[in-house]
């Protein structure tokens, strides 16, 4: 009983990642890149994609460029303020490395120096192509996470 | 005693009202989307968004009033799922039914509105103090057209209670399609109350944020988005008991599908006009209410009035 309604909660959240885009002190190409994705030409509500205002709402943020010394403070904050589950993708090689940005005295090199992420998406810009792939490859890593987490469990109740 | 439970929750009361909801969100997505030349989301997309959202952690801000907060979304959900027991749906009947409901579901049908805007209140959010205040104005400028425009038909049925009012409609074949101003100014009054495009003034998502919902997460906001979305369809249905008051006896199986086809016209009016026009000001929507939509919905009673007049001589 509670495994089913563990995978039907599992499979809600795989069908309606909602996303909240936050620019960590990029140079604006990445998120030209991911407000284009979220056009009608892409089509992300297919999958259940919808953009919202307020991390209250969110499940994916969506960061772009290196994490200026500035705005660490916010982007923390706004993580804070997503409810769990939540998932942090770094798109561009800016967010993922801090790309031709590294070594600067006013940045961080990367989100990850701020708060942990899930995905990285490189690319100077990352095409829309790039982001959406990788999103589903987060949730398809996300999906079989929690099956192996479901099987194991499952297991031990047996044993025990 | 058991019938009468069955009925409240499961047909015609909450569970069918349920799965309307999620449907009419489904028809409105898909018919928008399709509208902008996309695929759009699949059926069983506003299932999927109410359950993750009731499966998220639940944030309550440290300055909210902790009962309040947590009290609101049910409120609405409970406000507006009783509003559509009140409203016939395959016989002239209501499940409950008094006289004058028509009335008696206006004023249940606003309560959404006052909770929305206390939640906003109680949040003590920037965004959803805005947001709150714009709910208000917006419902001062909306109800009174509404209002009026809905009563306007029981004028000439000399009754504000539905099973009477398709009754009289129901004896006089076409004569319901004298209130077609009135139609025309409770869908656009609807519109407003659901705060769809154009009217989504209180929670435009580009000035501030989400409005009144801004700080609500998880569980209490999916019970938010399910009684917007029964408040869909409970003005659907208020609409279409009073303006299209034709197939209630036929029987239980056509009854239904004419119900629902009725249902069906309504969301689709209202999906076209949230795809074809722009947001607007909070003073252009006020300004619009007040002064062509009042105007028209008193020239509907004013109509009603003569011809009732001049029957009766």
């Amino acid at each position: 009983m509670i495994k089913s309604v563990q995978k039907l909660i599992n499979w809600s959240r795989l069908k309606s990642p909602w996303v909240i885009h936050f620019n960590t002190g990029a140079c604006n190409a990445c998120d030209i890149e991911i407000v284009a994705a979220l056009t009608p030409v892409y089509d992300l509500e297919r999958f259940g994609v919808q953009l919202k205002g307020t991390p209250r709402h969110a499940d994916v943020l969506l960061c772009s460029g290196p994490v200026t010394r500035l705005i660490k403070d916010r982007l923390v904050r706004i993580y804070e303020q997503m409810p769990e589950p939540k998932f942090v993708v770094a798109v561009g090689t800016c967010a993922c490395s801090g790309g031709v940005f590294d070594g600067c005295y006013n940045m961080l090199s990367g989100i990850d120096e701020a708060i942990p992420v899930n995905a990285y998406i490189p690319g100077c810009p990352a095409s829309p192509d790039a982001i959406i792939d990788g999103v589903t490859k987060l949730l398809k890593s996300f999906e079989e996470g929690e099956a192996k987490k479901l099987e194991s469990s499952g297991e031990s109740a047996v044993r025990s | 005693m058991i019938l009468s439970l069955i009925k409240i929750l499961i047909f015609p009361g909450f569970l069918f009202v349920f799965v309307l909801a999620l449907a009419a969100e489904y028809a409105d997505r898909k018919l928008y989307a399709r509208m902008q030349t996309r695929i759009g989301p699949p059926w069983f997309q506003p299932f999927a968004d109410f359950v993750k959202l009731l499966s998220k952690e639940l944030i309550i801000p440290e300055l909210a009033d902790r009962t309040i907060f947590r009290i609101l979304p049910l409120v609405a959900c409970a406000a507006v799922a009783a509003a559509f027991l009140f409203i016939p749906v395959y016989n002239p009947e209501s499940l409950f039914s008094f006289k004058g409901n028509i009335v008696a579901v206006i004023y249940i049908l606003t309560i959404p509105t006052l909770t929305y805007f206390l939640a906003g209140w109680y949040s003590r959010s920037l965004y959803s103090l805005i947001g709150s205040m714009r709910v208000l104005t917006q419902m001062f400028s909306y109800e009174v057209p509404l209002l009026m425009a809905v009563l306007a038909p029981g004028i000439l049925a000399s009754s504000w209670t539905f099973s009477e009012v398709i009754a009289f409609y129901g004896s006089k074949g076409s004569l319901f399609c004298i209130n077609v101003i009135s139609f025309v100014v409770a869908v656009i009054a609807v519109q407003g109350k659901l705060e769809k495009v154009p009217f989504d003034i209180p929670e435009a998502e580009t000035e501030i944020v989400a409005g009144t919902f801004t700080e609500y997460t998880g569980p209490l906001y999916a019970y938010f988005k399910l009684a917007m979305n029964i408040q869909t369809v409970s003005a659907a249905a208020l609409l279409a008991a009073v303006f299209m008051p034709f197939g209630y006896n036929l029987g239980f199986i056509l009854g239904i599908i004419i119900f629902l086809l009725k249902i069906f016209l309504i969301i689709v009016i209202l999906a076209v006009v949230r795809t074809i026009f722009a947001r607007i000001r909070m003073d252009q929507m006020v300004m619009f209410c007040w002064k062509y939509l009042t105007p028209l919905a008193l020239l509907q009673i004013l109509i009603n009035i003569i011809i009732k007049a001049a029957a009766a001589q």
